[in-house]
């Protein structure tokens, strides 16, 4: 059957493959990006597994003006709301057990539904910054605050044909208030499902499960759960305070066959990525077929961080 | 269709002090409840009472006036807000003695 579709002018900033699956521009809604929280299963009253980190605690997703203090409203690209991801005021050393509620993460619950496998694509329009809500010192610039954003990325939780991998990347931004400002890989190191817990027996997320959260942390910025992209150092156009934000082009594009990345794109430069294979884990009960996209942003000292999201789009060959 | 979300602003959290809950924008909506779902609680005469606050930019807050009737049961309470701009929270004082609550907090938005 040939088809003519045609689209949203808002289309034209994205380089889709031949199939979408979601093109979400949040001027209109939620469209089914919401919190990511834990299972509520145990007895007696839908608790939650013990664990090393509390996954209760953060905050919930928002649709947002982007309004600032002095300026008033952004708005966002597309029109005038974007979908928000915030922290909480509260963050620990980067080589220590993350706090809970310092992150903020968003996801959307897919599926595969052809039984093709191949490239796949995710891009979206973006921004960052730090609540505005202090000058942290008194040196020239205090009031900007970059430094308190340690990282944001972008990651697909998989499972198919008898295996579960994590395909994603993230910007590691500030590591203990240094800038580092380089693009890495959703990779897990070789460890032990306890060292990557923290030191923790029998956690339910085992080794190469939510990089996000777990795999030890090094003072150096290395993490047990990504990989650095060879020469993957980009400054972004963060701007010069806190209070503008412009609004970035992000595209991960991977392939299910082959299990591997292929290329990462932020603004106009892109980094190949290709023959990077995923690191592949034992299947978990009833998430057969599970295609999640999901964002996420963490702090790196006591503040609100926010991570903007105009739109996204995540398309198949 | 109106656009609705339900946004979960306390998850099984336990409070034993006052506290205000996450800046949350709301924009868009055009009515908004807070519902708060007092799960577990403790102590003497323990009560909660939760203030509307609003603000202008998520940062600095000024109550509404609308207070919710003290919460000193089980159970679901709820608060209203009107004509409340781009941001609300939720005020939350504690009292009693040892008092502690196990609190679901969640947000109900409609626009």
């Amino acid at each position: 059957m040939t088809k003519t579709i045609s689209g949203p002018l808002e289309l034209d900033r994205f380089d889709p493959l031949s199939r979408i699956l979601t093109f979400d521009v949040f001027r209109s809604g939620f469209n089914g990006w919401m919190t990511l929280m834990p299972n509520f299963t145990q007895p007696p009253d839908f608790g939650t597994r013990e664990t090393v980190f509390e996954k209760t605690q953060v905050a919930p997703v928002m649709l947002s003006s982007a309004t600032f203090r002095y300026p008033g409203t952004h708005g966002a690209m597309s029109g005038n709301y974007s979908l928000k991801l915030s922290t909480r005021p509260v963050a620990s050393r980067y080589e220590e057990i993350p706090v809970p509620g310092s992150f903020g993460h968003a996801l959307k619950r897919l599926s595969f539904h052809r039984p093709q496998r191949g490239l796949v694509q995710l891009e979206m329009w973006f921004s960052y910054t730090a609540e505005q809500d202090r000058v942290a010192g008194s040196d020239d610039l205090a009031g900007i605050s970059e430094r308190a954003i340690r990282a944001f990325g972008v990651s697909f939780d998989i499972q198919d044909r008898g295996d579960r991998y994590f395909a994603g990347a993230r910007y590691l931004n500030s590591v203990n208030g240094e800038l580092k400002q380089r693009w890495q890989l959703m990779r897990a190191a070789e460890c032990t499902d306890e060292e990557w817990a923290y030191g923790r027996k029998g956690e339910w997320n085992r080794r190469g499960v939510d990089n996000f959260w777990y795999g030890r942390r090094y003072p150096d910025g290395r993490h047990d759960g990504f990989q650095d992209i060879i020469d993957g150092d980009q400054q972004l156009c963060y701007n010069e305070t806190d209070c503008k934000i412009n609004w970035l082009y992000f595209r991960l594009l991977f392939d299910t066959e082959k299990r591997e990345y292929v290329e990462l794109q932020c603004e106009d430069e892109t980094f190949d990525v290709r023959g990077i294979g995923f690191t592949i884990v034992p299947t978990y009960a009833r998430i057969e077929k599970l295609l999640n996209p999901n964002i996420w942003v963490e702090n790196d000292t006591d503040r609100r961080v926010f991570m903007f999201v105009d739109s996204i789009l995540i398309s198949s060959e | 269709m109106r656009e609705f979300n339900t946004a979960p602003l306390e998850v099984r959290k336990t409070v034993s002090q006052d506290f205000q809950t996450h800046p949350y924008e709301c924009g868009w909506a055009s009515e908004a409840i807070f519902f708060i779902h007092v799960e577990e609680m403790a102590g003497e005469n323990a009560q909660l009472t939760a203030t509307v606050e609003l603000s202008n930019d998520g940062i600095h807050w000024i109550p509404d006036g609308t207070r919710s009737e003290i919460i000193s049961s089980k159970g679901l309470h709820l608060i209203k807000a009107t004509h409340f701009g781009g941001w609300l929270r939720l005020d939350c004082s504690v009292a009693g003695e040892h008092a502690q609550f196990r609190l679901n907090i969640q947000l109900a938005l409609k626009g």
